[in-house]
C-alpha cells in the first residue's frame, strides 16, 4: 500500500500528463456524441412484442407517420377548410414528404348501382364555401365510418392531417422543417403536432435543454455547498475538477463506444457531479487531517490511509448504478447504468491518482483548513451532534420505535405504489407533446398504436376473412374505434364489383380486386411488397395499466383459439409493449435490489472482515428504502423508467454513510476499548462528512428537479430524499443498534 | 450616307422585331409541332410491355395489347402476368372508363375526377396518361436552344393542375420529345420522364417511355412493340361490349 502512494507521488508528472492527454483525447471525442430521440429505438430486441413492433414500424412506415391536429369550434367552415388545404399544401410541398392525407385531399371512393367513382371529398381546386355546400359535407363526412373519428372527431370540432415522412430522411429534421412552416402560416385555429417523428423532434429539444440548463445548475449548487462547507477555493476547484473531468471522459466513452444521449443518460452529466465530487473530498480530508511535518510523507500516508475507504464507497455506489444493467427493459436504462457505474470508477481513479498526483506537482498543501475545519466541526458538533447523542444514548428504545412506526407507516404506504409506462406521462402537463397527446387521446381514438400482423398469402381468401374477423373482434373492445387493413379495401372493392361487401372466396377474384390498389398510396402501410404479411393497423384509446393489460390478454387468447393453417397471426403494439414494460419494472425493481443488497452486504462484510457487520451496515440503506416506497406510495409518485432507479442507486450511495460509522465505531473501539465511547466519537466525527456528503449529493440530484423530463424530476426528489434517509438512519438507527448490541453484550458478559 | 444609316437602322429594328416575334411564336409553334408528331395518327394497335421498378430494383413486368383511336380513345387489355389476364380498360371521352375483370365476368364504370391517381401501380397519373395536346393544356415558354434540342418551358392554362411547371426537351429536327421535367407546386422536380422515339412508316412511335417518380424512387418504363399505325379502327371497337370479350 505505501509503495502504491509513493509511486503516485513519484510519477505525479506522467500521471497529470496522462489525465491531460486522455481529456483532451475524450473532450475531442465527446464533440461526437449524438442524440437519440427515438424511444423506440430503446425498445429491447430479446422481448418478442417490443421487436415485432419495431419491425413493423419500419416495414410498415407506421414510426414515420405524423399527425397535425387543427382545433376550433367547428371545422366545417369556409375559412378552416381553407386553412387545412394551406397545412395540406404546406407539407405536400416539403422535401421529405412522402404522402398527406387531409380532409381537403382525401380520395373518396363511391360505389353505386353502374359502377366506382373515385374523386375526391373536397374539390382543393373549388373549395365548399356556401353554407349548403358545408353541410352537405358534414352530413356526408360523418356518415361514411372511414371519415367520422379519423379525419374529423365526432363532435366536430377536430380534423387531422395526416402525413407519412420518407424513409431515407433525416425524421427530426423534416419534423422540425414542418413545424416552423405551419407555424408560419399563423393561423387562428389551435393546432398540434403528433406521431412519432414530432415527438422526436420534442424530446431532441428536451434532450439538449436539460444538458445546456442543467449541466451550469448543478456546477454552481455544489461549488457552492463545497464553499460553504470548506470555506477554501482549493476545496471547491479539486472536486469540481475532478468529478468535471470524469463527466468529460463518459461522454467521450459514450461516443467511442458508439453510444447515444437519450432521455436517460443526458443526466449524467448531473448524476456524476453529484456524486463523483464526494471521492475527492474523502482524498483532500485525508491529507489534511494528516500532522506529519514532512509533506510529501504526509500525503503518502494520508493516500495509504484512504484508499481503502474511497474505493469501498465508490464501488458500492457503481453496484448501485450497474445493479440495473440485469433488470432493466428499456436499453436507455442499460446504458445509464453502464456508463454512471463507469463514471463513478472514473471519479474514483482521477480522486486517488490525478488528485495526489496535482497536489504534490504543483504544492497544492493545504494549511489553514485543519484548523477551520475544527471551528466548523464546533458548531455542527454543539448544535446537532452533542445533542443527538445524548438523545441516542438516553432513548436508544424510542429511537427504535420511532423507526419501527415510520416503517411501518411506509410499509402500509408501499401497497398504494402506482406503476406508469405511458410516455405521455414523461412529459410536462403544459409540453407541447403531452398536450397534442391528450388531444388525439380526446378527440382521436388514442394513439397508441395497435398491429395484428398476419403471416401468409395476403391474397388468399382464408387469409382475408381471418382477419376481417379479427377486426370485428377487436372492435367489441371499447377502447378500439377503428380498424385498417388490406382486407376492408378489397370487401369495399368487391362491394364496388357489385358483390357485396365481403371478401370473395375465390383467390382470382381477389387477385383482379388487387388491380384496382396497385400503388394506392396507403398500400406499403398495410401489406409488404411480395404480399406475405399484412397488417391491421389500429389505435387504443386508454393508458390504463389494467385496461392495456385486458386488452392484451383478450387478443392473445383470441389468436390462441383461432388456429389455422393459412397464416401466423401475431399482436404487437404500444399496448403489448406497455404491458411488459410494466411487469418488468416490478421485475426489474425485484432483481436490482436483490442484486445490490447481496452485492453491498457481501463486499462490506468481506472488508469489515464481518458479516455481522456488514448486515448491521446494510440496515439503515434497506430501511431508507422502505420509507422511499412509502414515500413514492403516500405522494404518489408512480414507479417509472427513471424512479425504478433510485432504490439501487440510494443503496450504493447510502451504504458510504453506514460504512463511515461503523469503520469510525471500529477505530475508536479499538483506541478507547469503550464501545459508548466509541459510539460517541464516531458519531461527532464522521457525522460531518456524512452531514457534508448528504447535503452535496442530495443538492446535486435536486437540481433534476428542473429537468424537462417528469420521471427524472421525480428521481432527482426520490434520490435526494433517500440521501437524507440513509444519512439519518446512519446516524440514528445504526448507532441505537449499536448502542443495544453492545449493552446486551455487556449484560451477558457480566452474567457469565 | 443618311439613307443607309435608315437602312441599317430599319433593318435592325426589323431583324430584332422578326427574332422577337419569332421567339415567341417559336414556343407555341414547336410545342404545336410536337403535338403533331406525337397525335398525328388516325388509330394506333400495338404490345405494351409495362416495367415496374421499385427502389431497390426489383422488377415487375405486365403486358397489355393497346388500341388506340384519336387522342380519346384507348383501349388497354392486359395479358400478363396471369392473374391479371384479361383484365381491360377502356377510356372514352370526359374521364370516363370502363373496367372488366374476367374473374367477375363484368364490367364496372369508373367515373374519376381525382386524376393525379396512380394508373394501376405506375408512375404515370391518369394526367400523365390522358392525350390531350399539349399545345392546348399548356402555354410554352422557349427557355433556350442547347445542342439539339429546344428547351420549353409548360405552365398549365387554368389552376387544376398538380405541376406548377413542365420542362420539354423537343429535338430540333424532328419535334419529337426527348425528356420531360415535371415540377410541383413547392417547385420541386417530382418526375422525369425520358422519351425513345422510333419512326414506324409516316409516324414517329415513342418506343420507350421511363417515367422515374423522384420521391418514391420508383420507375416505369412503357415499351411498345408491333405497332400498327392507321389500320381503319373503329368507334365500335371501343364499346363495352369489346371490353368484355
Amino acid at each position: 500500500m505505501n509503495r502504491f502512494a509513493e509511486s503516485i507521488v513519484k510519477f505525479k508528472w506522467l500521471i497529470i500528463l496522462a489525465v491531460a492527454g486522455l481529456t483532451v483525447f475524450f473532450s475531442y471525442q465527446a464533440n461526437n456524441l449524438h442524440i437519440n430521440a427515438d424511444i423506440i429505438s430503446s425498445l429491447p430486441d430479446d422481448d418478442p412484442a417490443a421487436r415485432l413492433y419495431k419491425e413493423i414500424g419500419t416495414q410498415f412506415g407506421g414510426n414515420d407517420m405524423g399527425m397535425i391536429v387543427l382545433e376550433t369550434d367547428d371545422v366545417f367552415k369556409a375559412e378552416v377548410i381553407q386553412h387545412v388545404k394551406q397545412i395540406t399544401d404546406s407539407l405536400k410541398y416539403t422535401n421529405g414528404v412522402s404522402t398527406v392525407t387531409s380532409l381537403t385531399n382525401i380520395l373518396d371512393i363511391k360505389s353505386s348501382e353502374w359502377g366506382i367513382e373515385i374523386g375526391k371529398l373536397v374539390d382543393e381546386y373549388d373549395l365548399p364555401v356556401e353554407q349548403s355546400q358545408l353541410d352537405s359535407l358534414k352530413n356526408y363526412v360523418f356518415s361514411k365510418e372511414m371519415y367520422k373519428g379519423a379525419v374529423v372527431s365526432e363532435d366536430g370540432t377536430a380534423t387531422a392531417i395526416m402525413f407519412t415522412l420518407l424513409p431515407d430522411e433525416d425524421k427530426q429534421a423534416v419534423a422540425k422543417e414542418i413545424k416552423d412552416k405551419i407555424e408560419t402560416l399563423d393561423l387562428p385555429e389551435t393546432i398540434y403536432f403528433g406521431g412519432l417523428p414530432m415527438m422526436m423532434n420534442d424530446i431532441n429539444d428536451l434532450i439538449v435543454s436539460d444538458i445546456v440548463w442543467l449541466i451550469p445548475i448543478v456546477f454552481f449548487v455544489i461549488a457552492i455547498i463545497l464553499l460553504l462547507s470548506f470555506k477554501s477555493f482549493r476545496w471547491v476547484l479539486l472536486p469540481l475538477l475532478t468529478a468535471g473531468l470524469a463527466v468529460i471522459w463518459t461522454m467521450g466513452l459514450m461516443a467511442v463506444t458508439g453510444y447515444e444521449l437519450t432521455i436517460i443518460s443526458n443526466i449524467i452529466p448531473v448524476v456524476l457531479l453529484a456524486v463523483g465530487s464526494a471521492y475527492t473530498i474523502h482524498v483532500l480530508n485525508s491529507i489534511n487531517h494528516n500532522k506529519l511535518a514532512d509533506r510529501k510523507q504526509a500525503l503518502v500516508q494520508a493516500l495509504r490511509h484512504i484508499l481503502v475507504p474511497v474505493i469501498l464507497a465508490a464501488v458500492t455506489t457503481a453496484i448501485g448504478f450497474v445493479s440495473f444493467v440485469f433488470g432493466a427493459y428499456l436499453t436507455m436504462i442499460k446504458d445509464f447504468g453502464i456508463f454512471t457505474a463507469l463514471g463513478t470508477l472514473i471519479a474514483l481513479v482521477l480522486s486517488i491518482f490525478f488528485v495526489p498526483a496535482l497536489i504534490s506537482g504543483l504544492s497544492m498543501y493545504n494549511k489553514k483548513t485543519v484548523i477551520e475545519n475544527e471551528e466548523k466541526q464546533t458548531i455542527l458538533t454543539h448544535k446537532i451532534l452533542l445533542p443527538l447523542v445524548k438523545f441516542l444514548f438516553k432513548h436508544p428504545k424510542y429511537t427504535l420505535i420511532g423507526w419501527g412506526v415510520l416503517l411501518m407507516l411506509c410499509i402500509g404506504g408501499i401497497s398504494l405504489i402506482k406503476t406508469s409506462v405511458n410516455m405521455a406521462d414523461y412529459f410536462k402537463k403544459d409540453n407541447p407533446t403531452r398536450v397534442a397527446e391528450d388531444v388525439m387521446q380526446k378527440k382521436f381514438g388514442g394513439s397508441l398504436p395497435v398491429f395484428v400482423v398476419f403471416e401468409g398469402d395476403m391474397q388468399s381468401p382464408e387469409v382475408l376473412k381471418m382477419m376481417i374477423s379479427t377486426e370485428h373482434f377487436m372492435k367489441e373492445d371499447p377502447n378500439i374505434e377503428i380498424t385498417q387493413s388490406v382486407a376492408d379495401l378489397i370487401e369495399q372493392m368487391n362491394d364496388a364489383m357489385g358483390e357485396g361487401k365481403k371478401i370473395p372466396d375465390d383467390k382470382a377474384k381477389i387477385e383482379q380486386l388487387w388491380f384496382l390498389l396497385d400503388g394506392q398510396d396507403v398500400m406499403p402501410q398495410l401489406v409488404n411488397d411480395n404480399l406475405s404479411k399484412g397488417i391491421i393497423q389500429s389505435k387504443f384509446a386508454s393508458v390504463d395499466s389494467k385496461e392495456l393489460e385486458a386488452f392484451t390478454a383478450k387478443m392473445n387468447r383470441f389468436i390462441e383459439e383461432n388456429p389455422n393453417e393459412h397464416c401466423k397471426i401475431e399482436l404487437t403494439g404500444m399496448p403489448s409493449v406497455y404491458v411488459k414494460l410494466n411487469s418488468s419494472l416490478i421485475n426489474s425493481q425485484y432483481n436490482s435490489l436483490l442484486i445490490a443488497i447481496i452485492m453491498v452486504v457481501l463486499i462490506v462484510g468481506l472488508i469489515l472482515r464481518s458479516a455481522s457487520k456488514g448486515i448491521f451496515a446494510a440496515i439503515p440503506v434497506v430501511a431508507t428504502i422502505i420509507v422511499l416506497f412509502g414515500f413514492m406510495g403516500i405522494t404518489g409518485i408512480p414507479l417509472d423508467i427513471a424512479t425504478v432507479l433510485v432504490a439501487s442507486i440510494a443503496l450504493g450511495i447510502g451504504i458510504d454513510y453506514s460504512i463511515h460509522v461503523i469503520t469510525g465505531f471500529n477505530k475508536h473501539l479499538i483506541s478507547h476499548g469503550d464501545a459508548e465511547k466509541a459510539i460517541e466519537e464516531t458519531i461527532l466525527l464522521s457525522g460531518k462528512a456524512v452531514i457534508i456528503n448528504v447535503i452535496s449529493v442530495s443538492a446535486g440530484f435536486l437540481v433534476l428537479l428542473f429537468s424537462q423530463i417528469v420521471p427524472l424530476q421525480n428521481f432527482g426528489l426520490l434520490v435526494a430524499v433517500s440521501m437524507f434517509g440513509s444519512g439519518f438512519g446512519a446516524l440514528t438507527l445504526l448507532p441505537v443498534i449499536l448502542i443495544l448490541v453492545n449493552r446486551k453484550r455487556k449484560i451477558i458478559a457480566n452474567n457469565q | 450616307m443618311k439613307s443607309r444609316i435608315q437602312t441599317a437602322v430599319m433593318t435592325a429594328i426589323i431583324v430584332a422585331g422578326s427574332v422577337f416575334s419569332a421567339n415567341a411564336q417559336d414556343a407555341s409553334t414547336i410545342l404545336k409541332k410536337m403535338d403533331n408528331v406525337m397525335y398525328s395518327p388516325k388509330d394506333m394497335t400495338g404490345k405494351n410491355k409495362i416495367i415496374l421498378i421499385d427502389k431497390n430494383g426489383k422488377e415487375e413486368i405486365r403486358e397489355a395489347t393497346v388500341q388506340q383511336k384519336g387522342n380519346d380513345k384507348r383501349m388497354f387489355r392486359f395479358t400478363a402476368p396471369a392473374s391479371q389476364s384479361g383484365i381491360a380498360v377502356l377510356s372514352l371521352p370526359n374521364d370516363v372508363m370502363y373496367l372488366y375483370l374476367p374473374a367477375f365476368g363484368k364490367e364496372r364504370r369508373i367515373a374519376t375526377s381525382a386524376k393525379n391517381q396512380n394508373f394501376a401501380g405506375t408512375d404515370f397519373s391518369y394526367d400523365d396518361m390522358e392525350s390531350v395536346l399539349f399545345s392546348v393544356k399548356y402555354t410554352p415558354k422557349l427557355v433556350k436552344t442547347e445542342g439539339n434540342v429546344y428547351v420549353l418551358e409548360l405552365t398549365p392554362v387554368g389552376g387544376k393542375s398538380d405541376y406548377s411547371k413542365v420542362i420539354v426537351h423537343v429535338n430540333k429536327t424532328d419535334y419529337y420529345p426527348e425528356l420531360m421535367e415535371y415540377y410541383d407546386k413547392g417547385n420541386t422536380k417530382v418526375k422525369v420522364a425520358k422519351y425513345t422515339f422510333k419512326k414506324i412508316g409516316d409516324y414517329w412511335n415513342a418506343s420507350e417511355i421511363e417515367m422515374t417518380d423522384l420521391k418514391k424512387n420508383h420507375k416505369t418504363k412503357m415499351q411498345m412493340s408491333d405497332v400498327k399505325y392507321d389500320t381503319g379502327l373503329t368507334d365500335d371497337d371501343f364499346t363495352v361490349r369489346k371490353l368484355k370479350q
